[in-house]
């Protein structure tokens, strides 16, 4: 599923380490995210929402994964 | 603006560290057990003798490797989902290649064939399997 968590970590000048501080998981975790090649459980995605104070529709693209 | 960052020596977050940290903390016992007991088992156990005793000291090398296997175990429920995945499928690919490996060595067996590493071929495959495997799980698009 498409994403855009590496844009919204970068306009807060985070690096992926510290995203991955704050989100309780890897760096290897916040790569995968980012780079399409892991979809995060339900809990994670809200844990992202809520971070980033965004609804989940505006940070994930679900058509992408309804087309998939 | 922060790739140059991501790109650092510092290949991982606090939790990382953390979470590796503690595994290596619980991990290297159990190691550093086996090694010593099979050292002294070598040295002592007189595995070649007819004592039935030899069975016993045989054995004993399997006892510290229990704290690896409560390492990794206490290290899964550590990490995260992602990373549990990975291992998972690791673990899972490893256990069929290694399940592959017992039933063929056990039809060469039968049929007559001297496998008396079989213990240690299985081994093998399984370890060469959950690490290709995991591999695998980490190039693989979910």
């Amino acid at each position: 599923m498409k994403n855009n968590l590496r844009s919204l970590r970068e306009a807060r000048g985070w690096t992926q380490g510290a995203l991955a501080d704050e989100l309780d998981v890897s760096r290897q975790t916040v790569n995968a995210l980012e780079t399409g090649r892991y979809d995060p459980s339900l809990p994670l995605a809200f844990r992202i929402s809520r971070l980033f104070g965004q609804p989940l529709e505006s940070i994930f693209d679900p058509e992408e994964a309804l087309r998939a | 603006m922060t790739r140059k960052l991501d790109t650092s020596k510092v290949d991982s977050s606090r939790g990382d560290r953390a979470r590796a940290k503690a595994y290596f903390r619980e991990f290297v016992p159990g190691m550093v057990g086996y090694v010593v007991v099979l050292v002294v088992v070598l040295i002592f156990g007189d595995l070649d003798g007819t004592s039935p005793w030899r069975f016993v000291w045989a054995i004993l090398p399997v006892l510290p490797l229990l704290l690896v296997l409560r390492a990794v175990s206490r290290h899964l429920r550590r990490i995260d989902e992602f990373q549990q995945h990975q291992l998972l499928q690791g673990l899972g690919i490893g256990f069929a290649v290694a399940m592959i490996a017992a039933v063929t060595v056990g039809f060469l067996g039968i049929a007559g064939l001297d496998m008396r590493l079989a213990g240690w071929i299985i081994f093998a495959a399984g370890m060469v399997g959950w690490v290709v495997g995991a591999a695998g799980a980490a190039a693989i698009k979910r």
